[in-house]
């Protein structure tokens, strides 16, 4: 009869597997037996399992830190004379062993993700290299265009470079994490990805810019775009989890979903607590972009001033209620 | 030669006589004139002092709004109290004020009927000379001769200017002729021996209006003061002629032609490594009605901006421009206590002509104390220039609603490229 013993990380997850097929398997630091640990905790000669009567028998050959049962449902228990089930875990000093009977169920395939296929795309040498550049350049050019005095191209290199390696810095942690967490790390793809998703963030600012300028105070366009900003902010931690870590699908989007609120809401919070109890001047929205993106038709005077005729209720309101 | 002697001899008796005048004038109007001193109740210290004179036998005080602002506003922290040149000291209950022109009155006891001042029944002459009584700096009663000059053009409300030394405590201060009597009062100084008096009239219109029909509460009489204002000044300002003059190369502002609206202009043309050429000019109104320290109206601010890209493309030109825009504020002091926040509204606006087209903001704040009262902000930049740019912004302090929104369509429609 086989039988699987599995070594487990403290987390439960599988560093070695190892499939038995005698009816006697011992286990311990020293080299007589089938399965070594190097745990120091663990006894040259530890632990026995026996094959009796169609049954595995825990035999613990008194060991200094002795063999115990985890199990999730019971309190853990001397592993002396247990008879194995499917699933037990034991541990012995500080290492943990799984034992698994051949008949044990396995998890659905699962197949490959329709992004599967862009991730491929992105991680490719050349376009991330394309990404890169791309983000690379835009960074330069807003940097550019926000500069009042004349600049060359050295001291715009600075900068530029600097931003493009602060926001390689984000999949550079996530790959880093993964390694950490015993996933494979990925790292091409976790820098395409972020990449791509940095490029589709200048463009979604560029909307934002030409919706806040082509719109009156009210419009529900520049709401539309800061939701599909946030979308695509949900859209990157979830392909970066995707990629990175192997979880239920559930637990991914959670914890995009946390990603996402830590993000914004952080972001809303800082700017909320940096917000004075009283702010004399006043706040706008003063988008202007040159006349070549202005596509919304003008209002005359008349509306206008019917416009902000409102203003004066709403702000009488509120002195009211002081 | 005899008659030499003649000359320097009345040259020196006039300016001996003008000295004895002084002297004189002082020793007789002593009894009338006042130190007044906010107390803060809590501490028990003062707050704040001025000068103050009495104008009637049965102990009315004339002085100054500000000097005595505090109380008007928070009549429960501080008390306000006289003090007459023999030392005596006593309270004062406040009857009326005018803060536009920044008057107050106030009231002592009196047990028997005293000397006062009394109000000169006419402006004096321009080159008369005048003499201004007051406290300066709690160092004691002073007299300052001075000359009366007229009424200063360029201020919307009248004020005397009187070339003399006015300084802070000497506010609510007499200032009179030398028949003694009153024909200002002291309210303000521009430094360098340059002074600003209220004209008598104002105080007597204030007199007469207080023994007619005494206010109901101060703060009903200051809304009602701040608004027909308001009323007066802009309803001037809508049916002055309004000037269209060139600004930069293209850009068409309006000027009002009224005394009171003054404008300066500057440029960046001298700055060669400039990549913007910008021409500013900017117009105020010289008045800055005074409510409490942190909060002032009645101000009005008008700027006029022209931008022409140097070396760049458009796009470049309107990231700077959209810099330049970002950062309006309010033209006048004010506080949590006194305004709500501002509210804005914008859109993208084409005047009438069609001559040219911009993004507008309009925002506003009301005023907690004096309802239908109101700070108005515009800001309105061109968009429909490559590489030009016409930035026009207004802000008017204390207005109502009616008049905001009147001024505004009409300064709308007075911008335009040419």
């Amino acid at each position: 009869m086989e039988i699987i013993i599995e070594e487990i990380s403290r987390n439960h997850k599988l560093l070695h597997r190892h499939k038995l097929t005698k009816a006697q398997i011992n286990i311990g630091r020293d080299y007589h037996n089938d399965i070594i640990l190097a745990d120091p905790h663990i006894c040259p000669s530890h632990l026995s399992v026996d094959l009796i009567d169609g049954q595995w028998h825990l035999t613990d050959n008194q060991t200094v830190n002795g063999s115990f049962i985890e199990n999730i449902n019971e309190k853990k228990h001397s592993a002396d004379n247990h008879i194995v089930h499917d699933g037990d875990v034991i541990t012995l000093g500080k290492s943990q062993l799984r034992i698994l009977f051949t008949d044990h169920p396995v998890e659905p395939t699962v197949a490959f993700s329709p992004f599967e296929s862009f991730i491929n795309l992105m991680r490719h040498p050349a376009i991330l290299l394309l990404s890169i550049t791309l983000f690379t350049l835009i960074a330069g050019a807003v940097f550019y265009l926000n500069t009042p005095t004349e600049i060359n191209f050295s001291q715009l290199l600075v900068p530029t470079l600097g931003m493009a390696l602060g926001f390689a810095f984000w999949p550079a942690g996530v790959s880093l994490v993964s390694h950490l967490n015993k996933h494979d790390a990925r790292v091409m793809a976790q820098f395409g990805i972020s990449f791509a998703f940095f490029n589709i963030m200048w463009f979604t600012d560029l909307l934002e810019s030409v919706a806040a300028f082509n719109s009156a105070s009210g419009s529900i366009a520049p709401i539309f775009i800061v939701m599909s900003s946030i979308a695509l902010a949900f859209s990157l931690f979830w392909l970066n989890g995707y990629i990175g870590f192997h979880m239920p699908a559930k637990r991914r989007i959670i914890v995009a979903a946390s990603m996402t609120i830590l993000l914004f809401g952080g972001s809303y919070v800082v700017q909320y607590s940096n917000k004075p109890e009283f702010n004399p001047r006043p706040q706008y929205n003063s988008t202007i972009m040159m006349p070549s993106f202005l596509v919304a038709s003008s209002s005359s005077v008349d509306k206008f001033v019917k416009d902000s005729e409102k203003l004066f209720e709403r702000t009488q309101k509120a002195a009211r209620k002081d | 030669m005899k008659a030499f002697f003649t000359l320097v001899c009345i040259l020196l008796s006039t300016s001996s006589f003008a000295t004895e005048q002084a002297e004189q004038l002082f020793n007789q109007l002593k009894p009338s004139l006042y130190q007044i001193k906010l107390i803060d109740k809590a501490s028990g210290e003062k707050s704040s002092i001025g000068s103050g004179f009495q104008i009637s036998e049965d102990g009315m005080i004339a002085t100054n709004y500000h000097v005595i602002s505090s109380y008007a506003l928070h009549p429960k922290k501080y008390r306000v109290e006289y003090l007459d040149s023999q030392g005596n000291k006593g309270d004062l209950t406040l009857l009326s004020v005018d803060v536009i022109n920044d008057l107050a009155l106030v009231r002592r006891s009196v047990e028997q009927n005293m000397p006062f001042f009394k109000l000169s029944s006419s402006a004096p002459h321009k080159g008369e000379q005048i003499f201004s009584l007051g406290n300066p700096h709690d160092l004691g009663m002073i007299v300052v001769p001075g000359t009366y000059n007229g009424l200063k053009k360029e201020s919307f409300n009248e004020r005397i200017h009187f070339t003399g030394s006015i300084n802070s405590g000497m506010s609510g201060g007499p200032v009179v002729n030398k028949q003694a009597e009153v024909v200002g009062v002291n309210v303000a100084t521009s430094g360098d021996g340059i002074g600003f008096l209220v004209p008598h009239d104002k105080l007597v219109n204030l007199y007469k209006g207080f023994m007619e029909k005494p206010p109901e509460t101060i703060a009903l009489q200051m809304a009602e003061q701040l608004t027909s204002s308001q009323d007066k000044l802009i309803s001037a300002i809508l049916s002055s002629p309004w000037h269209s003059k060139q600004l930069g190369d293209k850009g068409l502002i309006p000027i009002i032609d009224v005394p009171y609206i003054r404008c300066w202009g500057d440029s960046n043309a001298d700055k060669t490594d400039a990549l913007i050429l910008t021409a500013v000019a900017n117009c105020s109104l010289d008045e800055n009605t005074y409510i409490s320290s942190r909060f002032f109206t009645g101000a009005m601010e008008i700027e006029f901006r022209t931008m022409q890209a140097k070396d760049i493309g458009a796009n470049k030109f309107y990231h700077l421009y959209q810099q330049q825009i970002s950062r309006a504020g309010a033209g006048n002091r004010a506080d949590k206590d006194n305004v709500t926040e501002y509210q804005c509204h914008h859109d993208l606006v084409m005047p009438q002509s069609q001559a040219i087209n911009n993004k507008t903001i309009f925002c506003t704040r009301a005023y907690k104390k004096f309802p239908d009262l109101f700070d108005v902000l515009y800001l309105s930049a061109s968009i429909d220039k490559e590489k030009q740019a016409l930035v026009s912004h207004f802000t008017i302090a204390g207005i109502s609603q009616s008049n905001a929104l009147a001024f505004t369509r009409q300064f709308m429609e007075a911008v335009s490229w040419k």
